[in-house]
């Protein structure tokens, strides 16, 4: 049963990632792609990581992409931002590198014994989350939250409102 | 026994591959920064796979760390994107070339 | 006295000339003209001075070693004996006259600095090849003269017909050099070693096909100096320096180089019969050839110039039959009187108002009585007219030369002969057309300097007297030439009395023929037009047009070939090919350097492609 599921989102995810990718609009880029999070969500709950599914929605769906669509909504990007321009030309060289790139590391699997077990299932509960994550990782926690704040302070100054004394002053 | 390793990984490598795609070919800012966050996303996917291998969390607890630090980086570039469009006015990739030639 | 103060008989002239050509523009002339004469007389008076020492086997002396590596040892030595003696005073005996002369001949000239300095500079290096008693020594003297030469004959180097005039003097007595220097190099290693007395005393032991092409090769070089045949298309054209350099470069001292080479290798040179027959031979077809060409030629001092290259053949000739006592006699009188028939020629072209074509001189007997009679007076010794020094110094040689062993030797003295009446023709040719009839120019005479006068009185009394060097016994004299040069002179003319008379009245009955065919055509003259013939030997014999052809073209085609054909197509061709490759690779790889972060991204990600396939590659074996 859970085999199937996973097909099924898997196959979801990538449609959706896939398309995503493809579409000229932004927001509809943003929303396949939220699509595409939910998906992999439920993968990861179907992988025994029920917390970190959780929080592929709250924090990933939820606060990124939600980001992305206020920093879309604000720059009032008009609806074909690129130009018309080599569909084939830009895509055609990627597709080809996509491709060899994929077959290669599939190449490499096939040579890894280790890949060819199963993955079994299981479920981590978010006591033994919590548990390694306070104790184990407690240094890289206070670390991360330094980090948040200075991307907090970096993205208020790099987006700070121009003035024109500042202008002047980035035109030098 | 849900799936065989070999089938995450696969997954996960075309997810990353195309997100690869996505900020290799397409030229606005806000979707190479899409293609990147489809990249960690990809990560993550092997990530917990991994960790569901081996039965340990540890694969788990490095998701987050990657979520927390995504977002942080978000934040910032979203904000440069900003800055940008500011600057040039427009947010075609292609029209930073100061370092061509 | 002291063997060392020797030394100083060339180190005078050099250090005035250094001085000169240090300071000698600051200096107000009258001190730099006095330190220049000074300095060639002083030279002139230690030369009498140290005469006792060249008694004997004569005096050698050493100043410092100047080369010691391996073998090879050369002293600056100097050997003064009974061959470089005489030599010695001659040359600063006539360099001191011609010193005074050449004050008179420049004193309008405002580059006497440098003619002084080169002047002693040349006499320096002249002593330096007839004092030196190592063959180093003395090619390094040989090229002195060669380079004084070059700098005195394009001393006037703004008109550009003198500098290339001096070039060509340089360039091919340098190919005579070449020769003389292989020559040196092959007798270091015969010999072991270049010391003069050495090498003579060794000669003997030297084999004789070697010999042989040792003593050729030191004809070359000596032909170069001498302006023999083939190398002497250089002289004629060496006219367009100062007289005073003509007179002491080009008639006294460095033409006669080569002879006195000849002369001091004379031990050496006269065991190879095959050697001896070509100096013999070039020295008489150079005389004919040279005496034919000074018929026609125009210039006063051309003509001078081609009666010099005669007279030195004279010399050759001598020194090929095996009498250095010939060669020498012949070489003092003829400095005598040829430096004085080109200092005189120098007073007449001021007389003529700078004119030097003698078809426009005529009558100038009138204008100068005392230059006139000076200069009839060289005439008449350079055709050899009975009882002038140039008489008996011919007679030598055609006795020399009359009594060779060799059936070639007789041949060569009928062609001396024959050489002796177009010298007396060409000789009163020149002094009918410039003396004799009706002034035909329309020149200005300029003022006569006191000083080029009686410059020319020393000279005139010695060419007449100068029979008195060596008279032969026949008339009853001592040959005190041949009693000074004592072992070195060579095989002494042993013809009998009657032999002799016969001889010396052959050669009285060429002169008297020249004189009265030239008085026949010459004494009246109307200005005679140029036919074929006057045009072939005016040019000498097209010689110039010949090495023209034969050398000169092909070596500038050669030249101008690896000039553009390997120089700039191959060498620059290559090299700019090289750059212009780098350019274009460079605007190539350019394209890569899109400013474009995709495109930035995308090397990387083929990067890691290969990364992949290494790994993969890895895993696979």
């Amino acid at each position: 049963m859970s085999t199937v599921l996973f097909y099924i989102l898997a196959c979801t995810a990538l449609v959706a990632t896939g398309l995503a990718i493809t579409r000229r609009n932004p927001v509809h880029a943003v929303i396949y792609l939220v699509n595409a999070l939910f998906a992999l969500a439920l993968i990861f709950y179907l992988l025994g990581a029920p917390l970190v599914a959780a929080w592929e929605v709250i924090i990933y769906a939820g606060a990124i992409m939600v980001l992305f669509l206020f920093i879309i909504m604000m720059l009032e990007l008009a609806p074909a931002e690129e130009p018309r321009g080599p569909g084939w030309l830009s895509w055609g060289p990627v597709l080809l590198l996509s491709a060899v790139l994929l077959g290669a590391i599939v190449l490499l699997m096939a040579f890894d014994p280790a890949a060819a077990e199963g993955v079994p299932s299981w479920y981590a509960s978010p006591r033994t989350f919590g548990y390694v994550l306070f104790k184990e990782y407690a240094l890289a926690v206070e670390i991360v939250s330094f980090q948040l704040l200075f991307a907090a302070v970096g993205a208020f100054y790099v987006g700070r409102a121009e003035t024109p004394k500042r202008a002047a002053e980035a035109k030098r | 026994m849900i799936v065989p390793f070999a089938h995450v990984l696969t997954f996960a490598a075309a997810l990353f591959v195309m997100g690869l795609a996505c900020v290799l070919a397409r030229r606005n800012l806000i979707m190479i920064l899409i293609g990147v966050e489809v990249m960690l996303n990809a990560v993550g996917v092997v990530l917990v796979g991994a960790s569901a291998l081996w039965r340990q969390v540890d694969g788990q607890v490095f998701v987050i760390f990657l979520m927390a630090m995504t977002s942080a980086e978000v934040s910032i570039s979203l904000a440069m994107v900003v800055y940008l469009r500011r600057r040039k006015g427009t947010i075609n990739a292609d029209a930073f070339d100061g370092m061509k030639g | 006295m002291n063997p060392k103060l020797l030394f100083l008989i060339p180190l005078l002239p050099l250090l005035c000339g250094a001085a000169n050509a240090l300071c000698g523009m600051r200096l107000p002339r009258r001190l730099a003209v006095i330190l220049a004469v000074g300095g060639v007389a002083a030279a002139t008076v230690l030369t009498l001075v140290a005469w006792p020492l060249a008694a004997g086997k004569g005096t050698a002396a050493v100043l410092y070693t100047w080369l010691a590596s391996g073998p090879l040892e050369v002293p600056v030595a100097i050997r003064f004996d009974a061959l470089s003696a005489p030599m010695t005073l001659m040359v600063t005996f006539v360099s001191t006259l011609i010193h005074l002369y050449a004050t008179g001949y420049m004193e309008r000239e405002e580059d006497y600095a440098r003619f002084f300095a080169l002047l002693n500079l040349f006499v320096f290096a002249m002593l330096t090849i007839v004092l030196a008693d190592n063959l180093l020594l003395l090619f390094l003297g040989w090229e002195g003269v060669g380079f004084c030469s070059y700098g005195l004959i394009g001393f006037w180097y703004r008109e550009e017909k003198n500098a290339i005039a001096g070039r060509k003097a340089f360039i091919v007595t340098r190919v005579g050099d070449v020769f003389f220097g292989i020559a040196l190099l092959w007798l270091f290693k015969l010999a072991g070693t270049l010391s003069v007395t050495a090498i003579n005393a060794r000669a003997d032991a030297i084999p004789a096909g070697d010999l042989t092409v040792l003593v050729l090769l030191l004809l070359a070089g000596a032909c170069g100096k001498s302006a023999q045949l083939p190398l002497m298309t250089w002289l004629p054209d060496a006219m367009a320096g100062p007289t005073p350099v003509s007179a002491l470069i080009h008639a006294a001292t460095m033409v006669t180089a080569g002879v006195y080479l000849l002369c001091r290798l004379f031990p050496l040179v006269s065991l190879s019969p095959a050697g001896m027959g070509a100096i013999a031979s070039v020295g008489a077809l150079t005389a004919l050839y040279a005496a034919t060409s000074a018929l026609a030629q125009r210039e006063i001092k051309r003509v001078l110039a081609y009666s010099t290259m005669s007279q030195i053949g004279y010399m050759f000739l001598a020194v090929g039959a095996g009498s250095v006592t010939g060669a020498m006699f012949h070489l003092f009188t003829h400095a005598f009187f040829k430096a004085l028939l080109f200092m005189g020629a120098g007073c007449l072209i001021h007389l003529a108002g700078d004119e030097n074509d003698i078809f426009k001189m005529g009558g100038m007997a009138k204008k100068h009585r005392p230059v006139f009679l000076l200069f009839v007076a060289g005439g008449l010794c350079l055709a050899g007219v009975p009882l002038t020094g140039g008489f008996f110094s011919k007679d030598l040689i055609l006795l020399a030369a009359f009594e060779g062993g060799h059936p070639l030797y007789p041949l060569l003295w009928a062609v001396g002969l024959v050489t002796a009446l177009l010298t007396a023709l060409y000789t009163f040719r020149l002094l009918y057309l410039v003396f004799a009839g009706e002034p035909r120019g329309s020149g200005e005479a300029h003022r006569l300097p006191a000083s080029m006068v009686w410059s020319l009185y020393p000279l005139a009394a010695l060419g007449l007297a100068g029979g008195l060097l060596n008279l032969p016994p026949m008339v009853g004299g001592g040959e005190a030439l041949q009693e000074l040069l004592g072992p070195l002179a060579g095989r002494e003319a042993s013809a009998s009395h009657a032999v002799e008379w016969i001889l010396a009245g052959l050669s009285t009955l060429a002169v008297a023929t020249g004189w009265l065919i030239a008085r026949s055509r010459y004494r009246t003259f109307s200005g005679k037009p140029r036919g074929a013939l006057q045009s072939f030997l005016l040019a000498g014999w097209q010689a110039d047009r010949l090495a023209d052809l034969l050398l000169v073209r092909p070596f500038g085609a050669i030249a101008r070939f690896l000039w553009q054909g390997v120089d700039l197509s191959v060498i620059d061709g290559l090299l700019e090919s090289l750059a212009r490759g780098c350019r274009g690779g460079g605007e190539r790889l350019r394209i890569l350097t899109t400013g474009r972060l995709s495109s930035y991204l995308t090397a990387f990600a083929w990067g890691l492609v290969v990364i992949l396939g290494w790994f993969l590659i890895a895993i696979i074996k």
